[in-house]
Parts: C-alpha cells; sequence; structure tokens
C-alpha cells in the first residue's frame, strides 16, 4: 500500500501503470483534489505518449536479412565448425609431430645432437621436397600469410619481406616439435623455387640462439632468435637468390 | 528451437529500435542487434529464459552497447564513427526525427534514453529494467525521475544543453 501524501515515486509508478490496482484507485482519487500533482502527471503520461508515437516509426524500418536468426544460428554452426577444424589440424601436427621427431631423432643420433634449428631443415625436407606434408594453409591474398601465423604466434617477429629475391609466401603448416609447437611458412618464386621461414619456442631448455648458419647437405640455415621464438630461414645451397635472401633477412 | 527463432523474430524490431535509441545510427545499431543475437543464440542452451525474452534480450543488447562503448571510448576517433558524438546533432540518418518529443529524446544521456525506452515505451517493469542496468530499484527509480524532468523540460522549449544543466 502507499501512503498519503504520495511520493514523487509513486506517481511515476502511477504513471508507468506499475501500481496495485488497489493503490491506483487511491491515487485516482487523490489526484483528483490536487490538480497542481494532476498536472504534473498528466505532463508525464503526455510526454511518454508522445514518446512512443514518435518512436514507433522505429519499429518499422525494412527489415535486415542479416538479422535473421538463422542465419545467425548457421553462421554460428560454421564459426564452431571451424574452431573444430583448427583443433582436428593441431591434433594432426601434434601426430605427425611425433613422426617427424622420430626422424630429426634419428638424425641427432647420428650426428652428436644439438645442431641448431634441426627440426627446421627437417620440416623443409618433409614439406618443400618430399612433400610428405600437406600445407594447412594456403594464401589467397597478400597479408593473410602473417594473419595466419600472428593466430599461433602472436609475439613472432614479421614475415621476412622477401619480394625483391623474388620470393612470395605461399603456404604454411603447423607442426609439433620437441622444442614446442612450430610453424613453417613456405616462399616461392616464379621458377618455383622454395625456401621455408621457420619459428618455434626456444625449447624447454630456454635455448636461445646466436645468430649463425650452417649447411646441411644440399640445404642451408640462416638462424636466430627474438621476442622469445627461434627461427630459420632454409634454402637449398644452390639457390641462384641466395645472396639476395641473405640481404632480406630481418637483421 | 524454431519457436525460439520466431520469439526472437517477432522481438528484434524493438531490438533495432533499441539499439537505434543507443547508437542514434542505424548500421551501428544494426551490428549492436546482430551482435546480440548472437551472444543470445549461443548462450541460449545454457540459459532458458526464466522471465521475460525481451528483457533478456535488452539486457545482451545494452551489455553489448556498453562493452563497445568502453572498447571504442578507449579509440576517440572510434567513438565518433561507432556512437556519433555524444553531443553531435542527430545522424543525417535519422530522418523519423520530426517530433520535438523525439528531439528532446535524442539530446538526452545514453542512459536517460534508455531508461525511458524501456520504461515508457516498452513498458518493461521497474525490477526488469533494474536487472538490466544492473542498479537497485530505488535507483532506477531516482534516475527515471531526473530523465522525465529532462525530457519534459528540453520539450518544453528549455532549450539548455544537458551538460550545463546540474541534476541531483
Amino acid at each position: 500500500m502507499i501512503s498519503m501524501p504520495p511520493s514523487e515515486r509513486d506517481l511515476h509508478a502511477y504513471v508507468d501503470h506499475q501500481l496495485s490496482e488497489a493503490d491506483r484507485r487511491v491515487l485516482d482519487a487523490w489526484l483528483a483534489n490536487h490538480p497542481d500533482a494532476a498536472a504534473q502527471v498528466r505532463a508525464w503520461q503526455q510526454d511518454a505518449q508522445q514518446l512512443r508515437a514518435a518512436l514507433g516509426g522505429a519499429l518499422q524500418q525494412p527489415a535486415n536479412p542479416e538479422l535473421d536468426p538463422a542465419l545467425i544460428r548457421q553462421r554460428l554452426k560454421r564459426q564452431s565448425h571451424r574452431r573444430l577444424a583448427s583443433a582436428a589440424v593441431l591434433l594432426i601436427a601434434v601426430g605427425i609431430g611425433g613422426f617427424s621427431g622420430w626422424q630429426a631423432r634419428e638424425m641427432t643420433l647420428v650426428r652428436s645432437s644439438v645442431l641448431p634449428m634441426t627440426d627446421a631443415l627437417q620440416a623443409y625436407r618433409l614439406i618443400a621436397q618430399q612433400g610428405i606434408l600437406p600445407a594447412d594453409y594456403k594464401v589467397d591474398t597478400d597479408g593473410d600469410m602473417q594473419r595466419w601465423l600472428d593466430r599461433y604466434f602472436t609475439q613472432a617477429s614479421r614475415l621476412p619481406d622477401l619480394k625483391s629475391a623474388g620470393f612470395e609466401p605461399v603456404s604454411g603448416r603447423l607442426l609439433s616439435t620437441d622444442e614446442g609447437p612450430a610453424a613453417m611458412v613456405m616462399y616461392e618464386d616464379r621458377s618455383g623455387h622454395k625456401v621455408s621461414f621457420y619459428v618455434r619456442p626456444p625449447g624447454p631448455k630456454n635455448t636461445f640462439l646466436p645468430r649463425g648458419s650452417r649447411s646441411d647437405g644440399d640445404l642451408q640455415a640462416d638462424y636466430w632468435s627474438g621476442g622469445g621464438y627461434n627461427y630459420a630461414m632454409v634454402s637449398p645451397v644452390d639457390t641462384p637468390a641466395a645472396p639476395m635472401l641473405k640481404q632480406s633477412l630481418p637483421f | 528451437m524454431n519457436t525460439l527463432d520466431e520469439q526472437l523474430r517477432e522481438l528484434i524490431p524493438r531490438m533495432r529500435r533499441f539499439a537505434l535509441s543507443l547508437t542514434r545510427n542505424s548500421s551501428s545499431a544494426d551490428d549492436l542487434v546482430q551482435a546480440s543475437l548472437e551472444r543470445a543464440l549461443s548462450s541460449w542452451a545454457g540459459k532458458r529464459a526464466e522471465g521475460d525474452v525481451r528483457a533478456w534480450l535488452f539486457s545482451i543488447l545494452y551489455r553489448q552497447f556498453l562493452d563497445a562503448h568502453r572498447r571504442s571510448r578507449r579509440y576517440a576517433r572510434m567513438l565518433e564513427f561507432f556512437t556519433g558524438r555524444d553531443d553531435a546533432e542527430p545522424s543525417t540518418e535519422r530522418t523519423v526525427i520530426a517530433q520535438s518529443t523525439l528531439q528532446a529524446f535524442d539530446r538526452l544521456p545514453t542512459e536517460q534514453r534508455a531508461l525511458l525506452l524501456m520504461v515508457s515505451v516498452e513498458g518493461l517493469t521497474y525490477k526488469e529494467v533494474a536487472d538490466i542496468l544492473d542498479v537497485p530499484t530505488g535507483t532506477v527509480m531516482s534516475r527515471l525521475s531526473r530523465a522525465r524532468q529532462a525530457l519534459r523540460q528540453l520539450s518544453d522549449g528549455e532549450i539548455s544543453s544537458p551538460s550545463l544543466r546540474i541534476l541531483k
């Protein structure tokens, strides 16, 4: 029950039909004898009425098909599928990582371990030379490759720009290594020469590398560290653009 | 599930109107509605609305608006893009604006617009509005009183900049 005289809140509640039927009747009677308050209430009612009328038009907007619930539902489903799909890619990468890790282990057994970025060379062999692993991601437009890499390695240094040597990023592949998840971005030039950019964490022993390079059979690896990751550029020793590539590296 | 879609479809015009009154720009309003519907549809399974579906949607929308607003405030230029400057003249897209009430309404601060729309236009209960704004019911009522006063003064032609008026 409201008490008399009514508070301003009661008057608002009256305007907004939020009083009980009994209170409403009590207030009706009271307002009949209090013309000032009644005028105030009427003004509020009028404002509300005008506002309803004025905003009525905003309900009549032409429908926007983008807002259809069924469409939005579909879009959400596609998004979650995509998320599942990328999770699957990671799982596959882990599986294959076991395999390539095993190959790498064979190599390290033969040579006395610790040669830096062996996994980058191994990945190049598996992906670029033997074509055993397909790419996870192929570039459609310029800039996509960086975005793809940024999804997994947020703080990695920018992809090197090798345009001056004639190389463009074309595809990417996630891998799992003993040192942690790795990504390899493949560059190609017009005549199909391939070089790779490889990034991964420094590994459990936090092995950061001084800048360096080494050759391994027919391959050449340039490696360095930065931003919490280790990097390598791998290219065939006989790449004609080798000197140009070397100049394009980000150090 | 389709009954939910039906319910949503019926409420979309109201969501768009609410969003429009918040953003004062029809394309950001629809972006806001879309984001809110996405949120609503993805959280629906977890939350079977025990109350009014409309109040639930309004509260999602209002929260999304505040989030976007806060985010965009970090980029002053983004804010202009997203909502129009807060004291700017209404955007040209708002061709609906003809009446003085609507003009007055448009000059009110965002929260007062939201409040008046929910109470006076949508007829939500004080309790529902309190839940949406995440404040006690008493606060809703005192803010409502101020909002009504402001609207009254503005539509009476006492056109003073809202920021110059001292509100208790």
